[in-house]
């Protein structure tokens, strides 16, 4: 039976036909703007045969010109004592560690000729194993960005270090002598070294108060902890060892707490390789459609002001099934005694976890993880996770001294709370009570824009750090380039405020091999410093041993007072996405261009709205509306909790670069501060529509793969009848496959991809590291419109059912590269053909641009550059660059080993054709045949998931070809005979009814 | 309304067509003198500088004269001149300076430093340096050369005047342009025109056939002109740009007998063979500080270099499109290819010039013919069919193309 599928709403409600006409097509404005390089702005002309002639006449003259300017003369520039390490024209890799106050991750810099071009995952960590997602892939771009402070300043002049430190460390001393109050702000530190560095600027100036600030916080977890276990502390969680996995709006594979090291976890659940017959089950309670609730096997709605009855209930039902008193919880209308009972079921083999920052959630879902044996089984409390240690009670306090005037100074490190603090300027302005105001910020920000002083960081591929994301599990992280601009660390500047001398690459070192050596069993202290720092990790068994046991005496107190408290309001909830996130690297093209993986909409944020909501208040996706005045786009969401509207936070920065500012609305300001806890959610006074349209750039309705069984899926119990479940289809089209012509043959290698769409969760990583490694253009909002994005990866999303709950479907489609290429055969200059190794090539300065292969490809994967985005063209008026990418600064980053593609040609993926030379070419150096799994595709390294498998068709052992001899295994749309050379393993969801 | 249009084209691809011929033209004459473009190019700027009026740095010396100062500053200055090109009598058999230190850039290779040279490096340098260098020369080329000086105070004071002068006048040398090949091209054209004209228009000549023969010559001429320009177009075959020290292979080659790998040390594992990093000249020029043929001036400028801490810029003479992917490790690590191969008998060339055109179906042509390393290496172990074809004598090596090096992607990505 086939399932529907669709893509839009627009879909469901309208007939077919007319929804074959819907869809933007790629080309259809293209008559409008032929011209628009001569008529700028001006896309109301139509252009006749003479407008052709003059263009035509024009290129012919430019070309001209052009071919007359004589050939430049190139310099060969040598080092004049060339390093050691460094070859040019080859990578060297350096291990360090990202870690921006929010997410974490243990990475490998590629760094060609001086300059870091690629960010991949650290396969040696045992916390991220190698994964890494969008934002890490995309910090490596952040390093080249021109709004970026480039020299110390005091009220917006340029100085030098050297007035800068007078001046801070006169006033400092001025504080401190008048035993005025000195606020630190930072994130959350995990860095041990740094701490110390802190400490010492304590013992110097000792009236400081170091207060860590996460704007999205995990406060509600660290409360619960410390009334329930004795310390405020986030334990370790293991998504791989639970059988049953139940969150309660916890986004866990996409922004809840260290979401790379959870999907590595999760989907190890999750696949059924190898014949595998059993997978987790995972259950999801949320208001909003978020990317992990997407991926769910159940998923209930429910809005946020009633999950904390949803979890007293269940806590009550586990209660009463382990024979312990119950208690009066609220009423609830979702089925908590199934989710109870399968729990119960599965004691210290399931997971509960709540994303909320409510403490008396957090308490019961502690007290329910204790009644399910999971502590110490799925929940690892004695290894602790560093990271979101502020605590929002601290901020609030400081946020009323300062308004108090009892604060003398503040230096703020990397945070942002002009933005991110809630309210309109209720920070800022408490800000200006203070009499010194430091701010250590890396790249323009509102924060910094109102300090006194500004004294520029280094990027972290500029600096030396050291990180302790879990107990035992260090980090190092080193610089891959030297500082390009007069910054310094941040903690080199708190060292020199306390007047040391000392460099922090020295303090470091002395911190690791003084505090950290003596334990490691190593003989000598340089050997074990050179040793971590090549390896970027250092992990020991260490454990905390202070940690009481569970008291169930907190929770007891706080389900006595479980109120009701249920609203008709409309609330809204705020979320953090993957691309931007909490809005630290807004001013990143690359985050900014990548498609939202629920609703496919980027270089914006909006307002999700329920479906039968749109319908009462006559809203269209599209529509400007007002949420308590404040004017924000809506879209039509299925899956949306009825009255719930979900908005994106890291949007509306003010000030922070060309890319960044006045992208989206800032939603902050709707965050509150509640019992004791700042919450992502609060209840909507007005919503109404404004009657205006807005445009949201969204590239998901005009990848069009009209009704066909494009994702194949089967439930777990018809998967473990027949393995082949969902994919009859398959074995049926295989037997039409015949052909009069010749098969291509294929000497030597066969190269094929797998995907497993059971792994894939959507995360993205793999789009942003594909644009990273192939120098992918990014194209702006306006090209976008036009469906005129440039990835050569993409990642379709496909809703089947109801729509007011419906499954959500995902599939990664890059080039197919099919053996039969229907692109290939209709090129009029050979610009694309299909190599001896099943590739299907793109030569870019052959191609002319006639998109004949555009028009004929049936995945719709092949791009066309319809101007110049990178600097390719030697004409400037091809230029279009709406994210500053062909700034000299930025062109930093581009692969040399890529071509960069000039305006008016093809490219699409081409399997990392370049990785897969260089890793032939070291075979051969080395002389032996080339290992399976030996190339990665940047798409693959990125994946945490490990969802896609790249190797040889050829080999009957690799990887790549016993996945496609998997029952599960299909090709997408086979039945045209296009032989791809990328397979998919059928979706397999762990549920009841199909 | 709808032949109007037609004329228009009709115009447009006219216009078109000169358009695209002009810039051959204009190649031809550059193409001519490759030697020394960038010289053509900075003497332009000062052309058009001097005619727009502007007030740069450049052009301070040619207004920055008065008159009054400018007449006994121009005889001294003549003095000075007449004794740099020999014109003024010396005692003894002694060689002129121009006649080492050339004033103009030249086709043949000279050993010694440039009048340019000379002038730019005394600059910041007083006349006593002068002096040192002229009359007691250190090194032994320059003291064989300047064996019979004798220059008074005056005439050093005069010459470093003189050399003043000239390292501000020049950025760098002149050159003599070569234009023959432009002057056939538009004398053919002309001859083309004045047939075309005489034809339809003048009557001049009776006999008909001679117009249309001319016609025909000029027309196949100066479209097989066009056609090779256009195909060359950058294409650098026999490029040999002046590099910015003497550096000469042929002493370092064959003379001495150092190995190519000696300085190009990665072209067997990467991408790149490298230009050597300064230091690695200095392995020998640490002991080594003077050339056979250029003195000391040659290799103090790599000490220069290194002491000032700005790298040499060399000129790069072998340039692919950026489209194209080349790496040597494959061709010299793994496909066992001698660096002569390609860039030709290097160890004879004083100056390094391109040898191969550097096309695609050069490229080609090798990828067609060659024999790779089938047998030997391992890595050819996944083509089982071609080593059974080996075996069974079918055929008799196996080409880069059998391994697919003529695909698209194997160079373009």
């Amino acid at each position: 039976m086939e399932k529907q599928y669709y893509r839009s709403l627009d879909e469901l409600k309208v007939d077919r036909e007319k929804v074959n006409e819907k869809p933007v097509k790629e080309f259809e404005a293209e008559k409008d703007v032929l011209l628009d390089l001569m008529e700028e702005n001006n896309f109301n002309t139509s252009s006749s045969r003479r407008d052709f002639l003059k263009v035509f006449g024009f290129s012919i003259a430019s070309a001209a010109v052009l071919a007359s300017c004589e050939q430049p003369v190139r310099k060969a520039i040598p080092y004049l004592n060339r390093p050691e390490e460094i070859t040019p024209g080859k990578a060297n890799y350096y291990a360090s560690t990202y870690f921006d106050g929010n997410d974490y991750c243990s990475v490998l810099v590629k760094v060609r000729d001086g300059r870091p071009i690629k960010i991949e995952g650290n396969t040696l960590s045992s916390v991220t194993k190698g994964g890494t997602n969008a934002r890490t892939q995309a910090s490596v771009l952040s390093l080249y960005d021109n709004a970026r402070y480039k020299a110390p300043a005091i009220k917006g002049e340029e100085t030098t270090w050297k007035n800068i430190d007078q001046d801070i460390q006169n006033q400092l001393n001025q504080l401190t002598q008048n035993k005025e109050k000195i606020v630190l702000l930072t994130p959350t530190i995990i860095s041990p070294s740094t701490k110390a560095v802190i400490e010492q600027f304590q013992q110097k100036y000792p009236t400081t108060q170091h207060i860590q600030y996460d704007a999205v916080s995990a406060s509600g977890i660290l409360d619960a902890n410390k009334k329930t276990f004795g310390q405020a502390f986030i334990p370790s969680y293991h998504f791989e060892k639970a059988a049953t996995i139940v969150s309660f709006g916890a986004d866990f594979l996409g922004s809840w707490l260290s979401p790379v090291e959870y999907t590595k976890q999760y989907v190890q659940m999750r696949k059924l390789d190898e014949g595998e017959q059993k997978m987790s089950h995972h259950i999801h309670v949320e208001a909003g459609m978020s990317l992990t609730g997407s991926n769910a096997d159940k998923r209930i709605i429910v809005k946020n002001s009633r999950q904390k009855a949803v979890i007293a209930n269940v806590y009550n039902h586990l209660l009463a099934l382990s024979g312990q008193s119950t208690f009066n919880a609220p009423e609830t209308s979702v089925d908590t005694k199934a989710i109870a009972e399968e729990l119960y079921k599965n004691r210290g083999k399931s997971l509960v976890v709540s994303g909320s920052n409510d403490t008396d959630a957090q308490m019961m879902v502690n007290g329910i993880n204790q009644l399910l044996g999971n502590f110490g089984k799925t929940i690892d409390t004695s290894v602790h996770l560093k990271i979101k240690q502020g605590i929002d009670q601290e901020m609030e306090s400081l946020v009323q001294e300062m308004n108090e005037g009892t604060v003398g100074g503040v230096i703020m490190w990397n945070v942002n709370p002009v933005y991110d603090y809630p309210g309109t300027d209720a920070f800022s302005s408490a800000l200006k009570n203070t009499k010194l105001r430091v701010s250590l910020a890396e790249s323009k920000n509102e924060t910094a824009e109102e300090t006194e002083y500004i004294c520029p960081v280094n990027h972290y591929l500029e600096s030396w750090n050291d990180a302790e994301i879990k107990t035992g599990h260090y980090s190092l992280g080193q610089p891959a380039i030297r500082p390009i601009f007069s910054t310094r660390q941040g903690q080199e500047s708190l060292l020199r405020w306390t007047g040391s001398n000392t460099e922090y690459h020295e303090y470091l070192k002395n911190y690791w091999t003084g505090n950290l050596f003596p334990a490691s069993g190593y003989l000598s202290a340089d050997k074990f410093w050179t040793d971590k720092l090549h390896d970027g990790i250092y992990e020991t068994d260490q454990s905390e041993t202070n940690i009481n046991g569970f008291s169930s005496n907190a929770i007891v107190n706080a389900v006595s007072q479980l109120k009701n408290e249920s609203t008709k309001n409309i609330e809204l909830e705020l979320y953090q996405n993957v691309s931007v996130g909490n809005g630290t690297h807004a001013n990143n093209p690359w985050l900014q261009e990548l498609p939202d993986p629920v609703t496919k909409i980027c270089w914006d944020n909006y307002a999700a709205i329920s479906p039968k909501l749109a319908e009462e208040m006559g809203i269209e996706d599209n529509d400007l509306i007002r949420i308590d005045q404040k004017p924000i786009p809506a879209v039509i969401q299925p899956g949306q909790e009825y009255k719930t509207i979900s908005v994106a936070l890291g949007y509306g920065r003010q000030k922070a670069g060309t890319v960044g500012e006045k992208v989206g609305v800032n939603a902050y300001i709707f965050s509150r501060f509640a019992d004791g806890q700042r919450l992502t959610w609060s209840t909507v006074k007005e919503v109404n529509k404004a009657g205006e349209k807005y445009p949201l750039a969204r590239t998901q309705t005009h990848h069009s793969m009209e009704g066909r069984a494009i994702v194949r899926e089967a439930t777990l119990k018809e998967y473990q009848k027949n393995p082949a479940a969902g994919n009859e289809l398959h074995e049926k089209i295989e037997s039409h496959h015949k052909t009069l012509y010749d098969k291509h043959e294929f000497p030597g290698h066969h190269w094929g991809m797998a995907i497993d769409l059971n792994s894939c969760t959507g995360c993205n990583a793999c789009v942003v590291g594909c644009s990273s490694e192939n120098n992918v253009p990014v194209v702006g909002k306006k090209q976008v419109l036009m469906a005129r994005e440039m990835h050569w990866i993409r990642i379709d999303r496909y809703y089947q059912g109801d729509q007011e709950n419906p499954s959500v479907v995902r599939q990664p489609v890059m080039c197919q590269h099919c053996d039969n290429a229907p692109c290939e055969n209709v090129c009029p200059v050979a610009a694309t053909t299909h190599s001896n190794e099943g590739i299907n090539q793109m030569a870019y300065n052959r191609c002319i641009g006639t998109r004949y292969c555009n028009n004929n490809c049936p995945y719709k994967v092949r791009r066309f550059n319809f101007y110049d985005y990178t600097g390719a063209d030697a004409l400037p008026g091809n230029i279009v660059d709406p994210a500053e990418m062909t700034l000299d600064l930025k062109r930093m980053v581009l692969n040399p080993d890529v071509t960069i593609r000039a305006k008016g040609v093809i490219e699409k993926c081409s399997f990392c054709v370049q990785r897969i030379q260089e890793k032939k070419l070291d075979a051969k150096l080395e002389n032996r045949q080339l290992g399976d799994g030996e190339i990665k595709p940047a798409c693959a390294q990125a994946c945490p998931a490990d969802a896609i498998v790249f190797g040889d068709l050829n080999d009957e052992n690799s990887k790549v070809s016993k996945i496609f001899k998997d029952q599960r295994s299909y090709h997408l749309l086979e039945e045209l005979h296009t032989l791809p050379s990328v397979g998919y393993l059928t979706k397999i969801r762990n549920k009841e009814e199909a | 309304m709808c032949k109007a249009n037609c004329f228009r084209g009709l115009y447009l691809t006219v216009l078109n067509i000169i358009l695209f011929i002009s810039p051959s033209i204009f190649s031809y004459a550059a193409e001519a003198d490759t030697v020394t473009t960038t010289d053509n190019q900075d003497s332009l700027t000062h052309i058009i500088n001097n005619q727009a009026g502007t007030h740069d740095d450049h052009n301070d010396y040619y207004q920055g004269n008065t008159h009054d100062e400018h007449h006994g500053f121009d005889l001294n200055m003549k003095k000075a001149e007449r004794i740099f090109y020999g014109l003024y009598q010396q005692e003894g058999n002694t060689q002129s300076c121009a006649s080492c230190h050339n004033t103009f850039a030249i086709d043949t290779f000279n050993w010694n430093p440039s009048a340019l040279d000379i002038a730019k490096l005394y600059v910041n340098k007083t006349e006593d340096d002068l002096a040192g260098t002229l009359l007691n020369p250190t090194g032994k080329v320059t003291s064989k050369a300047h064996a019979n000086y004798n220059f008074s105070e005056e005439q050093i004071q005069l010459l470093k005047g003189f050399l003043d002068k000239y390292s501000a006048e020049h950025e760098s040398l002149p050159s003599k342009p070569n234009i023959t090949q432009t002057l056939i091209f538009i004398g053919i054209t002309l001859l083309f025109l004045l047939a075309l004209v005489d034809l339809l228009f003048t009557k001049k000549v009776r006999l008909r056939a001679l117009h249309l023969i001319i016609i025909l010559f000029c027309l196949v001429y100066n479209t097989r002109v066009v056609v090779e320009e256009a195909i060359a177009l950058g294409r650098q075959e026999n490029y040999q740009p002046e590099q910015p020290i003497k550096f000469s292979h042929e002493i370092h080659v064959q003379q001495n007998n150092i190995d190519c790998r000696y300085c190009h040390s990665t072209v067997d594992f990467s991408k790149s063979a490298s230009i050597p990093p300064a230091n690695t000249c200095l392995n020998c020029h640490t002991l080594i500080r003077e050339g056979s043929h250029s003195g000391a001036f040659e290799i103090n400028k790599i000490h220069e270099a290194v002491e000032s801490g700005q790298p040499i810029e060399w000129v790069k003479v072998h340039n692919l499109p950026d489209h194209v992917y080349f790496n040597h490790a494959q061709h010299v690590g793994a496909g066992n290819l001698d660096c002569a191969d390609c860039h030709g008998v290097v160890e004879e060339m004083h100056e390094v010039r391109q040898v191969s055109d550097l096309s695609m179906g050069w490229c080609l042509d090798c990828h067609r013919t060659n024999e790779i390393q089938f047998t030997s290496n391992k890595y050819y172990a996944e083509f089982e069919k071609l080593h059974e074809d080996l075996k069974a004598g079918k055929i008799d090596k196996v080409t880069p193309e059998m391994v697919g090096a003529t695909d698209c992607m194997k160079c373009h990505y």
